[in-house]
């Protein structure tokens, strides 16, 4: 149902074109906060950026699939914490905002986000 | 040198004027209470030209700036980008803006700096182009594999698509309740002969596509139609405890519409009808260009009534009878010598008992 309701949301907004100016935005965001950087150290940010552009198009309900085991396989040696998650959350809901997407569609997008939170935080805050 | 001299604070502030004065980015401290710019570097100038006013509010320098949301984003501590356009000689040259918290001065002034992205533009714009070009072919691509899956789905039974496409085969399959209905009509080889052959065949879709929309209805369909016949189905591929009162309705529905149409038109279509129930097995036959079809001697059966039949009649055998009798009246046609199938009692099917007559 969710996923009817977000493939739209992919389309109506132009596609690959607007998912990648999205990502390729939110990732200078990501590198420009202090917390969310070291997560990235020794990462190959062209590449992270096309998955990225590729697991945005998903959540959006685009032509791409990411597996459950997947997302939890890229993210178990991570460390990543509630905190920083959150944080995160924080930075990918403002570019949607800067991006100038729909309120609702908003939350759609993020919930879809959040709902896969159990997959990439393996750490209790420190 | 002193240590003294080479520590940060310690620079002389007409230094730190002229740094900022020649770095390739745009950079201003704007009051964080009055929005007013307090430093500008060249660059900042350049780009975000006082008007005749002469103004230092940020706002009337970035015409396109969203206040309230740059507010309550810096008021919660966060930074705000977003992207601009300005004029550089003559030429439409894009910005990324970002306006941050200036650390160390506690919400009292932002720091804002604003570089160029053409460069990431032209990329952007190839990056859209060919994206926009992969995109459409996708969704032809999309549209022509619904095209031919609904083409597929004319000729052989959903079940049967899906199989094929998953195997690229589909194995034949054996139906035990199933109930046919062959119909022809009498005199059509002559029809074609003796009128406009292109008249008679446009008429000839018109009552088929007619008999397609009337098996719909009655949960039948068609297998196929080979030249003026025409073979219904029920009880396939989905199987129903009605598939004999299906066809029998649906064999009474057919008559009715012909014996309707040849009252309104000067030609007239005269039909024999078998109707027959038994087993049958569906297959796809043949590899270029296959088509699915039905075998078994309940086909042959179904085949022989309609021959025996007398026009616009409806023949079946005793034992598709015993099956219908108590919903449908019948008319005893005796003993009759079937090829193939000896000696059978015959019986026409007049119409329904209870519900609507034909």
């Amino acid at each position: 149902m969710v996923r009817h309701m977000a493939e739209s949301l992919f389309k109506r907004y132009g596609g690959f074109a607007i998912v990648s100016r999205i990502v390729s935005d939110f990732y200078s965001r990501v590198l420009a906060d202090d917390n969310l950087r070291p997560y990235f150290a020794g990462v190959e940010m062209p590449r992270q950026i096309d998955h990225q552009t590729k697991f945005v198009a998903y959540l959006m309900g685009g032509p791409a699939s990411f597996t459950d085991e997947h997302l939890e396989r890229v993210h178990r040696h991570l460390a990543i914490d509630e905190k920083s998650f959150e944080e995160l959350v924080v930075v990918f809901r403002e570019t949607l905002e800067d991006h100038d997407l729909d309120e609702t569609d908003i939350g759609t997008v993020v919930a879809e986000l959040t709902s896969r939170r159990r997959l990439v935080v393996t750490r209790a805050d420190s | 040198m002193t240590d003294a001299d080479t520590r940060p604070g310690s620079i002389d502030e007409s230094v730190f004027r002229e740094l900022a004065q020649s770095l390739d980015c745009a950079v201003a401290i704007v009051r964080a209470d009055d929005w007013k710019i307090e430093f500008e570097n060249a660059r900042f100038f350049r780009w975000f030209q006082p008007g005749a006013d002469d103004s230092d509010s940020l706002v009337v320098r970035i015409a396109d700036l969203k206040l309230d949301r740059a507010k309550s984003r810096l008021e919660g501590g966060r930074p705000f980008t977003f992207d601009t356009k300005v004029i550089i000689d003559e030429q439409e040259s894009p910005l990324r803006v970002t306006i941050a918290p200036f650390a160390g001065h506690e919400g009292s002034v932002y720091l804002l700096q604003a570089h160029s992205t053409s460069k990431e533009m032209e990329v952007q714009y190839m990056l859209d182009s060919y994206s926009r070009i992969a995109e459409k072919n996708a969704h032809e691509l999309e549209k022509e594999k619904e095209r031919v899956e609904r083409l597929l789905l004319n000729i052989m039974p959903r079940a049967v698509v899906d199989e094929l496409k998953e195997y690229g085969t589909a194995t034949p399959q054996r139906f035990d309740a199933v109930s046919l209905l062959m119909l022809d009509f009498v005199g059509f080889t002559d029809m074609t002969i003796s009128h406009d052959p292109s008249a008679i065949i446009s008429e000839l879709n018109d009552i088929f596509s007619a008999f397609d929309r009337i098996a719909d209805m009655f949960d039948c369909e068609r297998v196929k139609t080979i030249g003026d016949a025409y073979i219904a189905v029920s009880g396939l591929p989905e199987s129903t405890p009605e598939h004999a009162a299906n066809i029998a309705r649906l064999a009474l529905r057919f008559r009715r519409y012909l014996e309707r149409r040849n009252q309104a038109h000067p030609q007239q279509w005269l039909a024999r009808i078998g109707i027959n129930t038994g087993p049958v097995i569906g297959s796809l036959v043949g590899v270029q260009k296959y088509v699915y079809d039905l075998f078994g001697p309940g086909i042959n059966l179904a085949s022989r009534m309609e021959t025996a039949s007398e026009p616009m009649h409806i023949t079946l055998t005793e034992e598709t009878r015993e099956l219908l009798k108590d919903d449908f009246v019948f008319t005893s046609l005796g003993e009759r010598e079937i090829k193939g199938f000896g000696t059978q009692n015959l019986y026409s099917l007049d119409g329904e008992l209870a519900g609507r007559r034909f």
